[in-house]
């Protein structure tokens, strides 16, 4: 009766190992996915990840081997058959208590050694101080700034290759959570409360990350990029950043730069309110910092790909592309319908895109 | 079995297979839930209580509280502790005429010991210290209030039993009503005396 | 069948409490089995609510960019469907078979407290309501089903939704609170003479152990929802951090509660599939002693790894090692019931009835939910997992694939019992296969898309991150899921009409609850019997088999040995229905402390109620003391 039952149950067992491959091979090379790693802390998770994989992937197999095989084993027994009475085996059970726990202990101690890796902070690590706010993130570098002043960014978040990177986590209103799937495991941004995460990235490129911890209404549309450029790369970035932007190349969109610059420094437009400029009047600390925002990948938070034509579409219509933000509160349709013309539009892009900062980009992965 | 002697019943008063009451069983349980209740309470007061001083809005409390009334109302407290033990006793001895005079005694300490504590809650406010004020306000007047109620359930449980014992002077079950009362109420005053402990000796 | 009833003719007359007819009947019942359904059914309906609120969110997630429905509506949607999957279908679902097998089980005829039995099914149905009435207030909560500060706080949730589930989960709090404080006392001290703790079926083992667990880890979530109660409305600032509040304190106590919570869900579970196993195998359970107790260990090891949900928050290397060590150790006795339960159906002589196929589904889907359980108990590795689609994938597989399959194959074993008839087979089966396949087809590329990076809780997502086709065929899993619900409902309306007549053993079972008719009688036993071993009915209908593995055979367990007790029933009442009514008006004074006039008057109206239906509570119980004189 037995062998009778076994092939479908090793093909079962077949069909199991290799859709489990393929969903792993189909995996790696995605944006975000978790086991295509460029960072160090990124890397070791996976090396942990894939024998406590194999291993659940062996018990898989053995207790649903022996559960399947039992059930079609002894489905089919004569009508009112009674099997032996049996009641339990402590021998048995003793063993079968001891096998798991043998297994967890293994776990146990590949996950305190990676923990330990993991937790590392080299007093050398370049700082970066991240703010989750509802719903974008903000990157204030303390140790490249000019006069005691941080160098501050949004949205875009540089950092060096091969040298660790400690974040210091914190949020501005709700809860956040900092993710770099390529790079690093995520960490909550807790208000109150201040955290640190130290990865190095080991391989230039263009990395996706998201805030992973609902904060309300358009959590789903909070994201940003990690830009990992070569040493050089990375100072240049630094260097051009720490002078303050000014109006380079003419307008995109028809728009004259100039007349931009007047329009965001003038109060009345309330640009100046919440953004800040480096160099300029606009000292508004509640919205994102706009310096050098003509070399943004994204805009709003990584929800669209950064172009002037999507820069327009984000200054006119706000509230249908990011829901709730707090920008389209108060620029509301009818407040720009009464105090942006389509042309003063147009200006605002051509200033804001005209602040370039001039690096070599490394590829998206 | 040794069981078989105590067949199961249902309804009240029922002594079952594990040998106690059932209701008395099922205090002992809601009394073991109560304790996680107040442990938690009590938790987020000693959680906070050093935030609260690290803070520039902290409001110490050992200048607002007044140590020498709540001393009198924990005295109260455990006073009527020992009336309702006398209670029990005199109900236990069949003496209804003391009976009520200690459970009524009971009650109106723990009475005596809300006014006292309503007394001290609006002298905090006079004097600033309000649920929003600090974290010391937060914490203490939830902690602290939330006993209070459990005070007032404890007494008007051991009024329920006063009248019940008028209502139904020949009931089987009087001297489990007024066990079960009393046992309630000791657990609200052994939970005063963690909170005595903890915010106004510590 | 001639057991227990053969013995009528000893005893006096079945009682003569008159129990009014109709809806009256129900509203004011007392009788344990009665109560039971309306939990069940309540339940029942619960659960199709949030498949609903599921099936609007697959839609929305099933392609990219999708515009079906508004970020915010989606936000309220996933917070309400976990509320309800967890606190409104399936642990009122677990508490309601309890209610309705347990006093059977055990040979008494009802629960120790019959009017709060009462009471805690109208608490949770009318917390239920109240939850759910926010839709027409305002909003219904939108913050997640874990409600993590500061967001709950009003200037980021202004709407009244964060009140209506602080305040209608108090309600189904108190209920859960005295429902397991029946259940503890019930099952200590209103067992059948003989029928000692290491006799006890799995089932009420498994639910005492819940009892246990309810009563000391609800507090927990009691305290937190007051303390933000209080920072909402009155003025406090326990979560609000930019006045020295913790937000993290909030996720200690909401997961002080909550882990253990997942044991709520599951340990019932495993008692029902520990009697539906030996039953379908015909053989007793394997190692009785090691399940009895790896659950006991479960419940007391769930109380020290409420972190293991905290591992991203910072809390330290330290603590993190030591809640992850405490998770690993949680894995072993959970472990054990799976080799136990296998171990059981081997040699048997299985009859794969749908019941049964439901138990196996159980254990073959909760093996996967524990091996993804691992991963995510191991720090490094949770922080890649965590609040993504991999966490969905496993709460699912441990959620749905444990509890609600298992308590598919608790409701195709009992529903003879409880109706007198038995439900169709052969769509049961059909159900269970699509069941199966459905499941997994929505569930398991869950694991794909959250390692591929894709976050939960988010009411969008954009194109080329390899999600879309996962994603896509989530969706469709889940309406074949629907379809599968939808087949049961249809054989539940057959089969209540037109089953096979069920007898009073259809399964050639071994516990007491198939020793009388089905459905029983109102006071259950016309006699109590005596118990011997842990398989009375088994050992009565084949004593040739009978023991417990010890070498003594016992004597006929169904043959009374002592004097009986009169049969005495509770009367029927009201006021447990009315002390709800009333705590729920007070309750929505409480919410709407905001509108003193309107807060004022609801509160008063509500403290009457309870007050009146206080003393005619009191009045009740002595009526219906076994002493009183009549
Ligand atoms: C016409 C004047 C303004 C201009 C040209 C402007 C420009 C921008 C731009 C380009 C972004 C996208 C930044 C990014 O890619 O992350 C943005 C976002 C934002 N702005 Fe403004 N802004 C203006 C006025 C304001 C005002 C008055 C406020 C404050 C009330 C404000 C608050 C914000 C906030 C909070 C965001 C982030 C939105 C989110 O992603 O959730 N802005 N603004
Ligand atoms: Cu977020
Ligand atoms: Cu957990």
């Amino acid at each position: 009766m037995g062998t009778r039952h076994r092939p479908p149950v090793r093909r079962l067992l077949y069909a199991v190992l290799a859709f489990g491959a393929l969903a792993l091979a189909g995996c790696s090379t995605l944006p975000a996915s978790t086991l295509d790693t460029y960072g160090d802390h990124a890397r070791r998770i996976h090396e942990l990840l894939v024998p406590i994989a194999w291993m659940a992937l062996a018990v898989f197999l053995v207790v649903e081997g022996a559960l399947i095989y039992t059930v079609l084993r002894y489905r089919r027994r004569a009508a009112g058959t009674m099997p032996r009475q049996v009641h339990g085996n402590t021998n048995v059970e003793i063993m079968w208590t001891i096998a798991p726990a043998l297994i967890v202990v293994v776990v146990s101690v590949l996950t305190f050694r990676t923990q330990a890796a993991n937790s590392q902070m080299p007093a050398d690590a370049l700082k970066i101080h991240a703010i989750g706010h509802q719903w974008w993130f903000e990157f204030r570098y303390p140790e490249q700034g000019i006069d005691g002043a941080d160098l501050v960014t949004a949205s875009d978040m540089y950092i060096p290759v091969g040298r660790p990177v400690t974040v210091q986590l914190e949020a501005a209103d709700v809860m956040h959570n900092f993710w770099v799937p390529k790079l690093a495991g995520k960490t909550y941004m807790i208000p109150g409360k201040t955290n640190y995460l130290t990865f190095t990235a080991e391989q230039p490129g263009i990395y996706r990350a998201v805030c992973a911890e609902f904060c309300g209404e358009a959590h789903a549309l909070m994201r940003f990029r990690v830009i990992a450029l070569e040493p050089a790369e990375y100072d240049s970035w630094v260097a051009q950043h720490r002078v303050a932007p000014v109006i380079g190349g003419g307008g995109v969109l028809g728009g004259d730069p100039n007349r931009g610059k007047e329009l965001f420094l003038n109060a009345r437009k309330l640009c100046i309110t919440c953004h800040v400029i480096e160099g300029t009047g606009a000292k508004g600390i509640i919205g994102p910092n706009l310096s050098y925002y003509g070399s943004r990948q994204t805009i709003a938070a990584g929800i669209m790909p950064y172009s002037p034509e999507n820069l327009e579409r984000w200054l006119k219509h706000g509230y249908e592309i990011k829901p709730g933000n707090l920008m389209s509160r108060v620029l509301t349709r009818d407040w720009i319908a009464a105090n942006l013309t389509d042309q003063d539009i147009k200006d605002l892009v051509a200033y804001l895109d005209s602040m370039k900062v001039n690096v070599a980009l490394p590829p998206a992965r | 079995m040794a069981h078989s002697s105590h067949p199961g019943r249902i309804g009240t008063a029922n002594v079952g297979s594990l040998g106690v009451d059932s209701r008395k069983l099922g205090v002992w349980t809601f009394i073991g839930s109560e304790a996680l209740f107040f442990a938690a309470l009590i938790t987020t007061y000693l959680v906070f209580a050093p935030v609260n001083m690290a803070r520039a809005d902290a409001q110490n409390p050992k200048e607002y509280l007044d140590i020498w009334l709540t001393s009198v109302l924990a005295a109260l407290l455990l006073a009527s502790s020992l009336t309702m033990v006398l209670a029990l006793a005199a109900v236990r001895r069949g003496d209804m005429k003391l009976f009520r005079v200690w459970l009524l005694a009971t009650v109106g300490l723990g009475f005596s010991f809300l006014g006292g504590q309503v007394y001290e809650f609006t002298e905090l406010y006079h004097h600033g210290a309000t649920l929003s004020s600090s974290l010391f306000g937060t914490t203490f007047f939830v902690l602290t209030g939330f006993h209070g109620t459990h005070v007032l359930i404890g007494a008007i449980w051991l009024l329920s039993v006063f009248f019940k014992v008028q209502r139904y002077p020949d009931s089987p079950e009087t001297v489990m009503d007024v066990e079960l009362g009393g046992l309630y109420w000791h657990f609200v005053d052994l939970v005063w005396v963690v909170i005595f402990t903890v915010i106004y000796l510590i | 069948m001639a057991i227990a009833q053969g013995h009528v003719g000893h005893v006096s007359a079945p009682p003569a409490t008159t129990v009014p007819a109709g809806l009256a009947g129900w509203l004011s019942t007392v009788d344990h089995k009665r109560i039971g359904i309306i939990y069940m059914l309540a339940a029942f309906v619960f659960f199709i609510i949030g498949g609903i609120e599921a099936l609007l969110m697959r839609v929305q997630l099933g392609t990219p960019e999708n515009t079906f429905l508004t970020p915010d509506f989606y936000n309220q949607l996933f917070t309400m469907h976990g509320t309800t999957m967890i606190f409104l279908a399936v642990m009122p679902m677990n508490v309601g078979l309890g209610n309705y097998v347990v006093p059977l089980m055990i040979g008494a005829r009802d629960m120790a407290f019959p009017r709060l039995n009462a009471m805690s099914v109208w608490l949770f149905i009318l917390g239920g309501l109240m939850l759910y009435f926010s839709f027409f207030a305002g909003g219904a909560p939108n913050v997640g089903w874990f409600a993590y500060a500061p967001l709950t706080q009003k200037p980021y949730s202004p709407t009244f939704g964060v009140d209506y589930w602080i305040l209608g989960l108090l309600l189904t709090g108190v209920a859960s609170i005295a429902g397991a404080l029946n259940f503890i006392v019930t099952i200590l001290n209103m067992r059948a003479p003989g029928l000692s703790l290491n006799r006890m079926p799995l089932f009420v083992w498994m639910q005492l152990i819940v009892g246990f667990i309810l009563v000391f880890a609800f507090p927990a979530l009691t305290v937190a929802q007051i303390e933000l109660l209080f920072d909402r409305h009155f003025g406090t600032r326990f979560f609000v951090p930019s006045q020295g509040g913790d937000a993290v304190l909030w996720q200690h106590l909401f997961w002080f509660f909550g882990h253990p919570e997942v044991y709520i869900l599951i340990l019932p579970v495993m008692g029902i599939v520990s009697e539906t196993l030996p039953t379908f195998s015909r053989k007793p359970i394997f190692g009785y002693a090691f399940v009895a107790f790896s659950g006991v260990a479960i419940g007391f090891l769930g109380f020290l790894v409420w972190a293991h949900h905290m591992f991203g928050v910072g809390l330290g290397p330290l603590a993190n090692a030591f809640f992850a060590g405490a998770s690993f150790l949680i894995a072993v006795p959970t472990g054990v019931k799976i080799f136990n339960w296998i171990a059981t159906m081997y040699d048997g002589a299985l009859s794969l009835t749908t019941s049964m196929l439901y138990s196996i589904g159980f254990i073959a889907m909760f093996i996967i939910g524990g091996l993804s359980g691992i991963t995510l108990a191991s720090p490094p590795v949770d922080l890649q997992q965590t609040d993504s689609y991999y966490v969905v994938a496993h709460l699912h597989y441990v959620l749905f694939g444990g509890s609600i399959l298992g308590l598919f194959a608790g409701v195709f074993y009992w529903f003879p019992k409880v109706t007198g008839r038995m439900l169709d087979e052969r769509l049961g089966k059909v159900q269970f296969w699509l069941m199966m396949i459905s499941f997994n087809v929505t569930f398991f590329p869950m694991h794909i898309i959250g390692t591929d990076g894709m976050p939960r809780r988010i009411y969008t997502y954009e194109s080329g991150m390899g999600w879309d086709l996962w994603n896509l065929v989530a969706t469709v899993g889940a309406f074949l899921m629907a379809a599968s619900v939808l087949l049961f409902l249809w054989n539940l309306m057959v089969s209540l009409r037109r089953g096979a007549p069920a007898g009073n053993d259809p399964w050639d079972a071994a516990t007491l609850e198939w020793s009388v008719s089905s459905p029983p009688p109102p006071h259950n036993f016309d006699q109590i019997p005596v118990v011997h071993s842990r398989r009375p009915l088994w050992d009565h209908k084949y004593p040739e088999h009978a023991g417990d593995g010890h070498g003594a055979s016992a004597p006929d367990p169904l043959v009374a040995g002592f004097e009986q007790p009169a049969i005495h029933l509770p009367s029927p009442t009201y006021h447990p229905l009315i002390l709800g009514v009333g705590l729920t008006t007070l309750f929505f004074g409480i919410l709407y402390s905001s509108i003193p006039p309107l807060s004022i008057s609801l509160a008063v109206v509500g403290l009457a109620l309870v007050a009146f239906a206080i003393v005619g509570w009191v009045r009740d119980s002595h009526k219906d003391s076994p002493y009183a004189a009549h």
